[in-house]
C-alpha cells in the first residue's frame, strides 16, 4: 500500500506538470484542445492524490508501523477518529492533506467553470497548478509520507494526548480549507493580470470562494482558541503564538478584501488595491502554512536547521516577484473609473476600514518576523512579547469597531453631515448611556469601557439597519413585521448577512473584553472535605476519582459547587495518564454560562498525604465569543447563499458572451 | 472640489499612519527581548541592552525536575548541552514539561544566580527527531514531538 501511495504522488505530480505545460501553452497557441488536456491533468492529480491519502490513511489504520509516519503519530490503542486525524498531525501528512484540500478547489472550480469564463480559465489553471506541483515536489522529495524505517518497531509512538480531542480533530482542516480557498481568488487575480481582462469577472467568480475561506480560516482560528482553552489548562485562548498569528495575519488581509471589493463592484475603484490584497492574502497564506509546518520561529536558530525551509522560502520569493511583476506590467490599465466624491461617505469608511486591517495584519506579521529579522540583521534573535501585540491591536481594534458602526448609517457616495447625525442620534445616546450604566456598575477600567459601549453603539446601529429596513418594506408591500423582515433579508442576503456578521463580531470583543479584563484567579491545596473560594463560587473537594480504560488512566478530584449556599454543579478537573506515552495530560473541566466560566485544573497532587492542588479561573463572558463565533458563521453562510441579483447578472453576463460569440 | 477632497484624505491617512508608528514605538518599547541559548545567556556580554529580562530556549536536565504537590511550578536544570542554568517557576508547569524536554522560558536572572521564569513553554522531547535533522539515514519514529499543526508550543500561563 505505502508503494502504491508512493507511485500515486509520482504520478500526480507528473499530471500536475502536465497541467501547467498544457494549459499555459494552450492559453498561448489559444488551442481549445491543450486547454481541455490540462483541465483533464487537474482532475486526473485530484484523484491520484486522493488515492494517496487513502493509501496512507489505509496504512495508518492497518497499523503499519513500518511507515515512518504511521509509527510516529499512531499507536494500536489509539481511537478511530484520532487515526483519521493522524493524517495531519505530521509534517509531511499535513502537507499531503493541504495539497488534496488544494486540488480538491481546483477541480471544483475547473467543473464550476468548464462552460464559464473561458479567456480566464487556463491561466487559472497554470496558476493553480504551479501552487500544486510545488507542494507535490515536497510530498515526493522533501516531506515524504511514506518513508520505510529500517525495522518495524512493535507499536507506534501514537498520537499526542493533547490532539486527542474532537475540536482539535477539525482545527486543522478547517484553517488549512480556509488557507487554500485563498488560493482561488489569486488564481483569478494572476489570470486576469495575465490576459489583462480586468473587469469585474475575476473577483465576481470568486466570491463565494473567498467567503467561503474566510469564514472556515476564521472558524479554524475560534475552534483553535477553543480548544487550547479546554485542552491546555491555562485558562486561555489566546497567546499571539507564531503559529496562531500566522493564521490571523491572512484572515485580516481576507477580511480587507472582502470589504474593498464591495467598492470596485459599485465604483471600479480600487482595483490595484484590491489585486494587492489578493495577492498578498496568498503569500501571507502560504507564509502562514511555511510558519506552521517548519518551526522557524518558536526555537533558536532553527531557519538552517528545517529542510523544507529553504524551499518554501525559494516558492514565496518567486511569487512574490512572479505577482508584484505582473501588477506592475498592467498598471497602467489598472486606473480608476470613479473617484471618492465626498469625504464623509460609505466609501471612506471603506477605505479607513481597508488601512486599519491592513495595518493590524502589518503590525502582528512584523512582531510574528521580528526574530527572524533581528537574526538576519544582527546575528541575535530578538522576540516580541505579548505586551506589543495587544497594545498595537487593541486601539485598531477600536477604531474598526468604531467604523462598523458608522459605516451602515453613512450614505454612499456623499452623505450630508446633518443626515449622519440625525441617525446617529440613537445610537450615540445609546453608546453614552451604557458608559453610564457600566460606569454606575462600578466598571473602571478604560478599555472595557470603550470597548463594551462601542459594542453597544454597532449593535444598536445594526439594529435599527435592520429595523427600518423592515419598516420601509413594510410600507411598501403591505406586509406584517416579520414577513417584511424575512423579505427583506431575503433579497439583500449580502447586506443583512454582512450585518449579522457584525454583530457575532462585536459579540466576540465582548466576550474577549470580559475574560481579558475581569479574569479572576485562585489557588488552593485541599485535604477532602476542604474547601475554597473565587467569586461568587465555592468549591468544596469531595473525593478522589480514579478511572481506568484502555487508552488511559484519569486521576482526579471531584468538587462540589456551590452559589452562595446553593449547591449548582460537580466539577471534576484531574489528569490523564495515556498508556502510549510518558507525560500526563491535563483534563480541566469547566462549569460555564452565559455570565461566566468557572474553570477548574488539578495541577498537583501528593497520594500520601491525600493532598490535592487545583486551580481555579473565573473568565467571565468568555462563552460569547464562541456564540458570536457561530453568529458570525450563521452570517457568512447566508451571505452566500445564492442572491436573485447575483444570478440575474450571470445570466446577462452569459447572454452576452452567447451573442459575443455569435457576432 | 478635488483638490480639497483629495487634500482631506492625505491628511487623514497621514494622521493614521503617524498613529500607527506611535503605536509601533510605544508597543515595541519594553516588549523586546533577547531570545538566547543557555550559552549565549551565560555570557551574555554585548546583550545587555535591552533591558533585564531574557527568553532562554534549551532542554530539561533529566532528573532535575524538583515539585512541590503543594505548590505549582517547578524548579530545574535547563542545558544547552554543555552548560546549565538553574530555573524557578512559580506557575502550574504544562504537560509537555518532562524530563528531556525543550524548554523555552522568559525572564530575569535573581542575585543568587537562579533564573526566575515567568513564563515557560515547553515541546516533549524528540530526539528521534534531531537524529533524523543530523542527516541519519537509519530512520527512526519521530518521537511524539514536534508541534502539530497548531498551535505549536504549548504556553503554559500568561
Amino acid at each position: 500500500m505505502a508503494d502504491f501511495g508512493t507511485f500515486c504522488l509520482l504520478l500526480a505530480l507528473v499530471a500536475s506538470s502536465w497541467a501547467i505545460i498544457a494549459s499555459y501553452n494552450g492559453w498561448r497557441v489559444q488551442s481549445g484542445e491543450l486547454v481541455l488536456s490540462g483541465e483533464r491533468a487537474v482532475y486526473a492529480a485530484w484523484a491520484l492524490v486522493f488515492l494517496g491519502v487513502l493509501a496512507l490513511e489505509y496504512c495508518i489504520h492497518t497499523d503499519r508501523f513500518d511507515l515512518e509516519y504511521v509509527a510516529s503519530y499512531s499507536n494500536r490503542a489509539l481511537p478511530r477518529l484520532y487515526k483519521v486525524a493522524a493524517l495531519w498531525a505530521g509534517q509531511s501528512g499535513s502537507i499531503l492533506f493541504w495539497l488534496f484540500i488544494l486540488l480538491s478547489y481546483a477541480a471544483a472550480v475547473v467543473l464550476l467553470n468548464r462552460r464559464k469564463n473561458r479567456p480566464l480559465m487556463p491561466i487559472v489553471v497554470t496558476t493553480l497548478s504551479v501552487v500544486s506541483t510545488f507542494f507535490l515536489v515536497l510530498v515526493n522529495f522533501m516531506a515524504r509520507p511514506f518513508v520505510r524505517l529500517s525495522f518495524t518497531p512493535l507499536d507506534g509512538n501514537g498520537m499526542n494526548p493533547q490532539l486527542q480531542n474532537p475540536f482539535m480533530a477539525i482545527h486543522p482542516p478547517c484553517l488549512y480549507t480556509g488557507y487554500v480557498g485563498l488560493t482561488i481568488p489569486f488564481a483569478f487575480a494572476v489570470a486576469a493580470l495575465v490576459t489583462g481582462q480586468l473587469g469585474d469577472t475575476w473577483f465576481r467568480t470568486t466570491r463565494r470562494f473567498t467567503i467561503l475561506s474566510w469564514f472556515v480560516l476564521g472558524t479554524g482560528i475560534l475552534l483553535g482558541g477553543w480548544w487550547a482553552y479546554v485542552e491546555l489548562g491555562w485558562g486561555g485562548y489566546w497567546a499571539w503564538d507564531p503559529v496562531e498569528n500566522a493564521s490571523l495575519i491572512p484572515w485580516l488581509t481576507a477580511t480587507a478584501f472582502l470589504h474593498s471589493v464591495m467598492i470596485e463592484e459599485r465604483k471600479k475603484m480600487l482595483r490595484v488595491w484590491n489585486l494587492s490584497l489578493v495577492i498578498m492574502t496568498f503569500l501571507l497564506s502560504i507564509l502562514g502554512t511555511f510558519i506552521t509546518r517548519s518551526g522557524v520561529i518558536s526555537s533558536v536558530h532553527s531557519f538552517t536547521k528545517s529542510e523544507i525551509g529553504p524551499v518554501f522560502a525559494g516558492f514565496l520569493g518567486l511569487c512574490v516577484v512572479v505577482a508584484v511583476g505582473l501588477l506592475l506590467y498592467r498598471l497602467p490599465d489598472l486606473k480608476s473609473e470613479a473617484r471618492l466624491d465626498s469625504f464623509v461617505s460609505r466609501e471612506s469608511t471603506f477605505l479607513f476600514n481597508n488601512l486599519l486591517l491592513v495595518g493590524a495584519a502589518f503590525a502582528i506579521l512584523w512582531g510574528t518576523l521580528f526574530p527572524i529579522l533581528s537574526e538576519a540583521v544582527r546575528g541575535v534573535k530578538i522576540t516580541v512579547g505579548a505586551p506589543f501585540f495587544n497594545q498595537v491591536t487593541v486601539p485598531i481594534a477600536f477604531g474598526l469597531i468604531t467604523l462598523a458602526g458608522i459605516c451602515p448609517v453613512i450614505a454612499w457616495r456623499r452623505a450630508s453631515a446633518r443626515k449622519l447625525l440625525e441617525k446617529i442620534q440613537i445610537p450615540f445616546w445609546a453608546l453614552v448611556g451604557s458608559a453610564a450604566a457600566l460606569l454606575m456598575a462600578g466598571v473602571r477600567d478604560p478599555y472595557a469601557l470603550v470597548a463594551f459601549s462601542l459594542s453597544v453603539f454597532v449593535i444598536t446601529t445594526t439594529g435599527m439597519e435592520f429595523y427600518w429596513g423592515t419598516r420601509a418594506r413594510q410600507k411598501v408591500t403591505g406586509q406584517p413585521p416579520a414577513a417584511a423582515f424575512l423579505s427583506l433579508v431575503d433579497r439583500n442576503k449580502r447586506r443583512y448577512g454582512g450585518f449579522t456578521v457584525h454583530l457575532g463580531f462585536m459579540l466576540i470583543v465582548v466576550g474577549v473584553t470580559g475574560s481579558m479584563v475581569f479574569k479572576q484567579e485562585a489557588t488552593a491545596s485541599l485535604k477532602r472535605g476542604q474547601g475554597f473560594a473565587l467569586g461568587r463560587y465555592t468549591m468544596r473537594f469531595d473525593e478522589i476519582v480514579r478511572q481506568d480504560d484502555s487508552n488511559r488512566e484519569f486521576m482526579g478530584g471531584r468538587l462540589a459547587i456551590f452559589e452562595g449556599t446553593r449547591r449548582v454543579g460537580t466539577l471534576t478537573p484531574g489528569q490523564n495518564f495515556y498508556k502510549a506515552g510518558q507525560n500526563p495530560s491535563t483534563e480541566v473541566d469547566i462549569r460555564s454560562t452565559l455570565r461566566d466560566d468557572l474553570y477548574l485544573i488539578l495541577t498537583g497532587f501528593d497520594p500520601q498525604q491525600g493532598v490535592y492542588t487545583f486551580k481555579a479561573y473565573l473568565n467571565p463572558l468568555v462563552n460569547w465569543i464562541w456564540i458570536g463565533g457561530a453568529v458570525l458563521i450563521l452570517g457568512a453562510w447566508f451571505a452566500m447563499l445564492p442572491d436573485l441579483r447575483d444570478r440575474k447578472r450571470e445570466v446577462e453576463a452569459r447572454l452576452r458572451e452567447i451573442e459575443a460569440h455569435a457576432a | 472640489m478635488p483638490r480639497p477632497l483629495s487634500v482631506k484624505i492625505a491628511i487623514a491617512v497621514a494622521f493614521l499612519v503617524a498613529g500607527f508608528v506611535v503605536l509601533f514605538g510605544v508597543g515595541l518599547k519594553g516588549s523586546l527581548v533577547y531570545y538566547l541559548t543557555v550559552g549565549e545567556f551565560l555570557d551574555r556580554s554585548g546583550h545587555e541592552d535591552l533591558g533585564e529580562n531574557y527568553r532562554i530556549n534549551g532542554n530539561v536536565v533529566p532528573g532535575s525536575i524538583r515539585k512541590d504537590p503543594r505548590v505549582p511550578g517547578a524548579r530545574f536544570l535547563m542545558t544547552d548541552g554543555a552548560r546549565q542554568l538553574a530555573v524557578v517557576y512559580g506557575k502550574e508547569t504544562p504537560d509537555t514539561f518532562v524530563d528531556g524536554s525543550e524548554v523555552v522560558v522568559e525572564g530575569s536572572r535573581q542575585p543568587d544566580g537562579v533564573f526566575m521564569a515567568g513564563t515557560l513553554l515547553a515541546k516533549c522531547p524528540s530526539k528521534y527527531e534531531a537524529a533524523n535533522r543530523k542527516g541519519n539515514n537509519d530512520r527512526k519514529p519521530a518521537g511524539q514531538g514536534g508541534p502539530p499543526a497548531s498551535p505549536g508550543p504549548v504556553p503554559a500561563s500568561r
